[in-house]
Parts: C-alpha cells; sequence; structure tokens
C-alpha cells in the first residue's frame, strides 16, 4: 500500500500568526482519516494548505502527494492531481451557473489531462448521475453557485462537485455542520458511494455521528497545530464521552 | 446597430415613446459619450444601458442627463464594466425631475471592477423637484473577489478562465440585451 499524501514538519501562517506547528502525516491508498481537535487547532487550515488558499504561508516542511511536491502546484494543478477539498464554508459566484461551472472544470481536468471535452451528450449523462448521488433536482444545475442555496443545499453541491471531478484524495471540511439527520445521511451515503480501494479522504469533524457514517480507518487528533494522538475509533468515542481535555501529548 | 458616430445623442421622447440604448465602449475606445435626453410627454420610457471594457490606457467619459419635464414617464440608466491597465472611465449621470412632474420613475446605477492600475471615477446626482417620485441611484467600484477565484481554482477552472467568468457574470445583465452575434464577439473579447 503506497502512500498518497506524504506531510512532513509542516508549519504555516495565517497573517505572521504559526497555525500549524510540525504536522506529520502520512495516508495510505484507500484510507479514510479523521481529523478532530478544538476550534482553532488549525484543521481548517491544513485543508486551506492542501489546496494551495492564498494568504496561507507555508514556513517550514514538505508535502508530497502521489509523489509530486504539492507545494510547487498552483490551486489548479492540484484539482487535475486529483486533490479535492469540500469548504467548510462554500463560496457564492452570483451570475455562473452550476452546469456552466462544473463544465469548466471537469473540461479543464480532461485538457490537464490530454484528453478531449466531453461531448455534450457524455456531459450530460454524467451529470445526471452525479446530481441523483446527491438527491437534487435537473433545475439544480440552472441555479447560480450556492447563492441562495441552504446550508444543507450548500453541502450537497460540495459532494457533487467532488463526484463530477472524481478526485483521490478529498479533504472533508466539517461537511456535517449545520446540517440536519436527513441530508446528513444523503452527504455520507454519497461519500461512501465514491469510496474505492484507491481513494483517499481526510474526514475533518468535530462529531461522532458524521464518523458512524463514513466510518474512519485511522484518527488523529490536533491540538495547537500539532496532531496529539493518533488512534482507531476508539479515540471518536473517548472525545464525544469526556472531550478533548482528556486528551493529550 | 449603429456605429460611434451615428448615435444621436440629443433625443426628445414622447407621448408612449419607448426607446432602449445600448451603448458598448469596447477595448480600444476612447471617447465622450454624451447623452442628452428630454422626457416631453406622459407615459414614455427610456432605458440606457451601458458597458465598458477599458484597457490600455483607454479614456472613456460618460455623461448622461435624462430630465422629465413632465410627469408619468419611466427611466432606467445602468452602466457597468470592467476597467483595468491604466484605463480610466467616468461616469457623470443627472436625473432631473422638474417641478410638477409627479409620478415620475427614475433610476440610475453604475458598477465597476476595477483592476490593478485602473481608474474609475463616478458622480451619480439627482436633481427632483417634484414631490410625488420614484428615483434612486447607486454606484459601487469593485474588484473581482479573490475567495470566488480561488473557490473555482480548487475546481480546477485555471486562473485565467476563472478571472473571465466572473467578469462575464458581473456584466452578464448588459450583455444579455445585446443580439446574441454581436454579444458573442463582445464577450470574446473580454
Amino acid at each position: 500500500m503506497s502512500n498518497i499524501l506524504q506531510i512532513r514538519n509542516l508549519h504555516a501562517a495565517v497573517e505572521g500568526k504559526e497555525i500549524l506547528r510540525g504536522i506529520d502525516l502520512d495516508i495510505a491508498e484507500g484510507q479514510v482519516h479523521a481529523l478532530m481537535g478544538p476550534n482553532g487547532a488549525g484543521k481548517s487550515t491544513l485543508g486551506a494548505v492542501l489546496t494551495g488558499r492564498p494568504g496561507y504561508e507555508v514556513t517550514e516542511g514538505s508535502i508530497l502527494f502521489k509523489g509530486q511536491d504539492l507545494l510547487a502546484m498552483t490551486p489548479e494543478e492540484r484539482s487535475w492531481a486529483g486533490l479535492f477539498l469540500s469548504f467548510q464554508y462554500p463560496i457564492e459566484i452570483p451570475g455562473v451557473s452550476i452546469n456552466n461551472f462544473m463544465k469548466a472544470a471537469v473540461n479543464a481536468k480532461r485538457k490537464a489531462a490530454g484528453q478531449s471535452e466531453l461531448s455534450p451528450a457524455d456531459y450530460l449523462k454524467l451529470l445526471k448521475s452525479k446530481t441523483a448521488l446527491v438527491q437534487m433536482k435537473g433545475e439544480f444545475i440552472k441555479r447560480d453557485v450556492n447563492v441562495g442555496f441552504s446550508g444543507g443545499e450548500k453541502k450537497r453541491n460540495e459532494i457533487f462537485q467532488m463526484a463530477m471531478l472524481d478526485p483521490d484524495l478529498s479533504i472533508l471540511d466539517e461537511t456535517d455542520s449545520g446540517l440536519d439527520v436527513d441530508a446528513l445521511k444523503i452527504v455520507a451515503d454519497g461519500v461512501n458511494a465514491l469510496r474505492s480501494p484507491s481513494k483517499s479522504s481526510i474526514v475533518i469533524t468535530h462529531y461522532k455521528r458524521l464518523l458512524d457514517l463514513i466510518v474512519p480507518d485511522v484518527v488523529h487528533v490536533l491540538k495547537a497545530g500539532r496532531i496529539v494522538r493518533t488512534g482507531g475509533r476508539e479515540l471518536v468515542e473517548q472525545i464525544e464521552n469526556q472531550g478533548y481535555d482528556s486528551i493529550n501529548d | 446597430m449603429l456605429g460611434r458616430d451615428e448615435v444621436p445623442r440629443r433625443l426628445t421622447l414622447r407621448e408612449n415613446d419607448d426607446l432602449h440604448i445600448v451603448f458598448v465602449a469596447r477595448p480600444g475606445y476612447s471617447g465622450n459619450v454624451d447623452f442628452e435626453i428630454d422626457i416631453v410627454r406622459p407615459g414614455a420610457n427610456l432605458e440606457i444601458a451601458g458597458l465598458y471594457l477599458s484597457n490600455n490606457g483607454d479614456k472613456v467619459n460618460f455623461n448622461v442627463c435624462v430630465r422629465h419635464l413632465v410627469g408619468g414617464s419611466h427611466s432606467r440608466q445602468i452602466f457597468k464594466g470592467i476597467v483595468g491597465d491604466r484605463a480610466a472611465v467616468s461616469f457623470d449621470g443627472l436625473i432631473y425631475v422638474a417641478q410638477d412632474a409627479e409620478k415620475t420613475e427614475a433610476y440610475q446605477e453604475n458598477h465597476s471592477i476595477l483592476l490593478s492600475d485602473g481608474k474609475v471615477d463616478t458622480r451619480p446626482q439627482l436633481e427632483i423637484y417634484a414631490d410625488d417620485v420614484k428615483c434612486s441611484h447607486g454606484a459601487t467600484v469593485g474588484s473581482l473577489d479573490e475567495d470566488a477565484l480561488f473557490y473555482m481554482r480548487s475546481r480546477g477552472i485555471p486562473f485565467e478562465e476563472a478571472r473571465k467568468m466572473q467578469m462575464i457574470s458581473f456584466v452578464s445583465d448588459i450583455l444579455d440585451r445585446l443580439p446574441e452575434s454581436y454579444r458573442n464577439d463582445v464577450i470574446s473579447r473580454i
């Protein structure tokens, strides 16, 4: 089993303030890793650094994604290489329909891989199967990206995009926050349907209820910018029952 | 469709006249764009839309004056554009509503996206001497939405294409007013 992601001694700062303070993390192909930790621990920062968000400065360390130097790649190159972040707060893009947005994204990835654009028929077929996966109706794709969406619709839209792009490593940043039980199940079913021996995920969450649905292979606890504990599902139980204070270096 | 020197700039609208103007300042266009329109009969309807895609040192000055001299008429001015690369655009827009021109509805908007090294001056003005009117004006000057650009790039849309999509969407309501073949030509220049 080879590592899809290898993070070594990663330090990162936002506006000069160090948030990540020496992260080491290996994720093997096919594995789901849960990343838990109190607010401000650096969970979302790690997702932002992995996807190359402007404003997040890596001050030390290295990240290899499928053997490539991830930090040398632009955000779009990281996406083409098979990395995907489900945003905690998905961004609204007025005036850009989901259809045009996804067509541009899917075809950019194909172009980068030296493939021709999808024919309209094949694109439509892909679109239909993936909207069905997250139980979105046909009109959904005509709406402007995330504009006027409920919290649940925004998260389903993230999983829809993930399904369309078929990434090798997905980072789900608090995809469960603000979801009711039904929406949570739709999202989890969507994610589980995309699991395969070659696909890996990082699931960032505070709650056991998501990890009961998307069952992780490995659980990490992040505190003050460092991974302070790595274990199995028993860590989820411990956090649920005793809180993050019960876990220390 | 009229060329730049054929557009009548001083017009008078009479009973139930319905006039729609779309003015496009394409990249490479510099000049003064003046419209002076008097509405002298009730029931007239006027819409002036403007689009500017100014770069590479273009200088465009809009001067739009709409005078409602009688009541019961409508006007709307909507000017939008993208300004970058040493270009400068100014917009002076006046809505004048004469005394006794009651039940006038007049609106004016000017919205710009400023790219690096561009300049926009916007001076919307209202002069209203009647009491029972609906009038408003609004102006914004903004930049491209960095969060939206990152979101698009994180989905694999290349930086330049993401910028272009955002610019097209910003002016899409003006583009929608153009005939299709001309609209595609304008979009290809964004």
